[in-house]
């Protein structure tokens, strides 16, 4: 190897696969806008009682379902109570949903994934037998009867939600195993002594992080719509909670008269999946796995 | 002569070609490796050449019982490897090691360099700490890439310097024998004949074994001591490199090597080439008797019968062939 | 007479994430009727992207074909328009590419594949098409072909397929066919096989052959012409004969030696070329195998050698060799 030809490779910038992903990610205009609302909206809700004098549950005769003014920036309810109060907490159930219910999908589905792809034969064969009757159920009516199950408190919605989600999640990974399992670099690994958890732990997952991390992005604009769903036809969080699915369904009745009340949730419903849909849009072009060149 | 590093007895694979919507039932068997049997020594190179579909890469990988086979031996430190569970090989693999073909897919991508070759130093849980890094900077060195390179990634390097790092990787546990599964087909030919002499050095210092499996006649020739010529799952001719190479008996062996171009338009002028008919049959339905005998261009009546058996034909040379075989029991 | 196929000074550049990648850098060459030439060369080196851009198959946006002519037969391909461009494609020069699955659709049968070309260019209805399939499968070597234009190309073998691909590439009687690493992926004797059918073909209907290879043995056995290629540019050509004996370029000479040949006597350490090929986002001002060029004067640092006479249609572009000296032939 000549000197020259070190020095050649050694001036070219050095690319790691997070840093060339991150590069990637931020040249996508659409992509970053969406992680920025999240971020701000996220923020925003963290910080509700700095942005905002009302509380989600303070109720006010004197101020019924007046449009938005000086005082209230985005109107008030049938109760007197503020939206833009309302709307800012209701973030936060937003948010905590579509989170927290991935830890969920992760905690069930990249087991039952791994474990199926890697084994292969009568246990993949199970599993995955298992997996398609879930998968057959329609996801929605599952999550009405086992909410109907659990119990009204948040953290039951979480179980609901993600107890029905994480099948899209298993196949996933059960694919992303399978097609790694052929590939030379694991025969390498076995060659010199590596059995199965160290495969798995140290090939197999991190090499499946990519099209994972993907698809939880892509899962959390359908948590938090399940979750405001549910809320609508009035099986999600309870009163006085807000959530922008009970704000839309008390919206809904006045849409004529006042559609304010129903097109402020409405919106921030619609823009924050569409911010995580642009978000997952462009971290799977950014983390395709034709990485090497 | 040096003494046997690995005795392969009778070894063969079958794959089960199954048919069948709930309980699958066996149809036939693809043989890709039917009854093969041969020594390695200690620091020589054995070369099995031969075209696809003739078993050699499954043959490797059956020694190392990275697919396990269906019947025979394969004897290392007078254990059969074949009866051994994996968890029992964990030990006896930090000797035998592999270079595999593809220098893109046999690196994982998330992997450092330090990460890649120090990994069979972890998996053996060989040294920690400063001893650790040393071992790991030894066979890079020795391979030829400099130390900085050590925080790369493997799409950082080019496809020779990934092949070396394998070549390192392979190394790290001061194997006695290392199966190269066509390490140069991927490459440029200027950067095969470097890594086809650091595979040479290699060997010199530190007395490694290599089963060189390849289907580049001319590169066989050059590393290899011994030579296995395999076709559709057989051994069809063994000898000593020089004497394969100067006087090939067996047809195929015959074809193999006229098939082969010369880099000179004058010799290539006057040579005259065996064009082979049709193709290699599937192994699933192998032909009768001798399994080259539709493409044979010296075949006759008895040929599809009678299935030859290696025959020594003097020093060395073992040939499976009717041609050379006088007498019959 | 005049070469069917004249390339002059071709530059074809790509556009990147990390700067303009010069695949082909200034790169003229010829074919006369009838004749075999061989373009050489290692991965980089842009010996199948000039070959594309013969045909304007660059995909662009990113690539783009920024100077040079290319005069085919009298007319300058890169003039005409994507229309007349579209007809001469397979009617007069076709290609055949190295790996026949990313090439061959794999939801038509073969049959309809070589007709494809026929209807299109010689205005033959698909009865016609499909009988005219079965009779250049034959002629290919493929048995029972009448029954084989019906099947799809994954139930053909890869030598097979290969063939078939040759029928498709010759099914309009192409004055010139390019193939780009034709037996690459295929065995030994294989190999054999189809690059005899190719030479028999091409000698039966004079048609003009550019092999593009980094087989040595390959050229040698079938290219009575020889263009050697490195980092984008033509670095040496002339005849087989005089290229293989006389090499006058430190590249060819280190190409030539890192080959183990089968018919001498086995050296003991195969000569390699340290280093690798430039990068072609950046390739150096002067020479570009300076850097891993043993033999190397001041003046390949900071000029880059045109291609130069050296003798009767040999040519080179090496300073060395242009001084008279060639201190690597043994």
């Amino acid at each position: 190897m000549t000197a020259q030809a070190n020095i050649r490779v050694a001036t070219r910038p050095h690319h790691t696969l997070w840093g060339d992903a991150w590069v990637r990610l931020r040249r996508n205009k659409l992509a970053m806008a969406g992680g920025i609302f999240i971020i701000l909206l996220a923020l925003a809700a963290i910080f509700a009682p700095l942005l905002t004098p009302y509380t989600f549950a303070k109720q006010n005769y004197n101020a019924i379902l007046q449009g938005p003014s000086w005082t209230h920036p985005m109107g008030t309810d049938q109760l007197g109570r503020d939206t833009f109060a309302r709307l800012l907490y209701g973030a936060r159930t937003s948010l905590a949903v579509g989170i927290f219910t991935q830890f969920i999908v992760i905690c069930i589905g990249l087991p039952i994934g791994s474990i199926a792809g890697y084994a292969g034969g009568k246990v993949d064969n199970y599993l995955m037998r298992f997996v398609d009757v879930m998968y057959a159920f329609p996801d929605i009516l599952l999550v009405i009867l086992l909410r109907s199950v659990l119990g009204g408190s948040i953290f039951n919605i979480f179980l609901a939600i993600g107890l029905v989600a994480w099948v899209n999640i298993a196949r996933l990974v059960r694919g992303q195993i399978l097609s790694l399992k052929s590939r030379d670099f694991i025969a390498a690994s076995r060659a010199m002594g590596g059995m199965g958890r160290h495969i798995t732990w140290r090939h197999l997952l991190p090499n499946s992080l990519g099209p994972v991390i993907v698809s939880i992005t892509f899962n959390v604009p359908r948590a938090i719509f399940t979750e405001a769903a549910l809320s609508y036809i009035g099986i999600g969080v309870q009163p006085p909670t807000p959530s922008w699915g009970t704000m839309i369904q008390d919206g809904f009745g006045l849409i004529f008269a006042k559609p304010y009340m129903l097109l402020f949730p409405a919106i921030a419903l619609a823009l924050l999946m569409l911010a995580f849909t642009f978000l997952g849009e462009g971290l799977r072009d950014a983390l395709d796995p034709k990485m090497r060149r | 002569m040096a003494e046997v590093v690995i005795e392969v007895n009778n070894l063969a694979k079958y794959f089960p070609v199954t048919r069948g919507l709930f309980r699958q039932k066996k149809i036939a068997d693809v043989k890709a490796v039917n009854g093969v049997s041969f020594t390695i020594h200690k620091g020589e190179t054995l070369g099995l050449v031969g075209e696809s579909g003739c078993g050699k890469t499954t043959l490797g990988k059956c020694i190392l019982q990275l697919i396990r086979p269906t019947s025979g031996e394969v004897i290392f430190e007078s254990q059969d490897l074949c009866e051994l569970s994996d968890k029992e090989l964990v030990p006896i693999r930090a000797k035998l090691q592999v270079i595999f073909q593809d220098p893109y897919d046999s690196l994982d991508p998330r992997y450092t360099a330090l990460d890649i070759i120090g990994e069979p130093l972890r998996i053996h849980e060989i040294s920690k700490g400063k001893e650790y890094q040393e071992r790991v900077a030894e066979p890079m060195n020795l391979v030829g890439l400099a130390p900085y390179m050590a925080e790369r990634y493997p799409h950082e390097f080019s496809g020779g310097q990934r092949q070396r790092l394998g070549v390192a990787r392979a190394l790290a546990l001061q194997p006695e024998f290392i199966m190269c599964d066509e390490p140069l087909s991927a490459l440029d030919v200027s950067i095969q004949a470097q890594v086809l002499n650091l595979l040479d050095d290699l060997q010199q210092k530190f007395g490694v074994a290599y089963l060189f499996i390849s289907h580049d006649l001319s590169v066989v020739r050059h590393i290899s001591d011994r030579v296995i010529v395999m076709y559709l799952g057989k051994v069809m001719e063994i000898s000593n490199r020089d004497e394969l190479y100067k006087n090939p008996l067996h047809p195929y062996t015959q074809a193999l090597l006229s098939a082969v171009p010369i880099p000179d338009p004058a010799v290539e002028m006057n040579r005259e080439v065996i064009v082979l008919k049709g193709e290699v049959p599937s192994p699933m339905n192998p032909p009768s008797g001798c399994v080259f005998h539709p493409r044979c261009y010296r075949a006759f009546a008895d040929c599809p019968k009678v299935v030859p058996l290696l025959a020594d034909a003097g020093g060395g040379h073992q040939v499976a062939c009717l041609l050379y075989e006088t007498s019959r029991p | 007479m005049a070469p069917l196929l004249e390339v002059r000074n071709i530059k074809t550049y790509f556009q990147t994430q990390d700067g303009i990648v010069k695949a082909v850098d200034g790169v003229s060459y010829d074919v006369n009727r009838g004749e075999t030439i061989a373009l050489v060369g290692e991965s980089g080196c842009g010996k199948t992207v000039s070959a594309l851009s013969i045909l304007r198959l660059v995909a662009e946006p990113a690539g783009k074909i920024l100077a040079g002519e290319i005069i085919f037969d009298g007319v300058d391909l890169l003039k005409l328009s994507d229309e007349d461009m579209h007809k001469m494609r397979g009617a007069r020069i076709s290609i055949i590419f190295q790996e026949p699955q990313t090439y061959i659709n794999p939801v038509l049968t073969i049959g309809r594949q070589i007709s494809e070309g026929l209807e299109f260019h010689k205005n033959m209805s698909p009865r016609e098409g499909m009988q005219e399939a079965a009779r250049l499968l034959k002629l290919v070597g493929i048995p029972h072909p009448e029954r084989r234009i019906y099947d799809y190309p994954h139930q053909f073998s890869g030598g097979m397929r290969q063939r078939a691909m040759i029928a498709i590439a010759i099914a309009c009687q192409p004055q010139l066919i390019i193939a780009d690493e034709p037996t690459t992926v295929v065995d030994v004797t294989i190999q054999a096989q189809l690059l005899e059918l190719i030479r028999n073909i091409t000698k039966e209907f004079n048609t003009s052959l550019i092999l593009i290879t980094h087989n040595l043995g390959i050229v040698a056995r079938y290219a009575k012409r020889v263009f050697v290629m490195y980092a984008g540019n033509i670095i040496e050509y002339g005849s087989a004969m005089d290229v293989y004996h006389f090499p006058c370029h430190p590249y060819t000479a280190g190409l030539l030696a890192s080959v183990p040949r089968l018919d001498e006597p086995r050296k003991v350490r195969l000569q390699s070329i340290e280093g690798q090929p430039p990068d072609l986002i950046a390739p150096p001002r002067g020479c570009a195998f300076q850097d891993r060029c043993a033999y190397s004067i001041p003046q390949c640092l900071n000029e880059k050698p045109p291609l130069q006479e050296i003798g009767p249609n040999h040519y080179t572009a090496c300073w060395v060799s242009q001084k008279g000296t060639r201190p690597w032939q043994k």
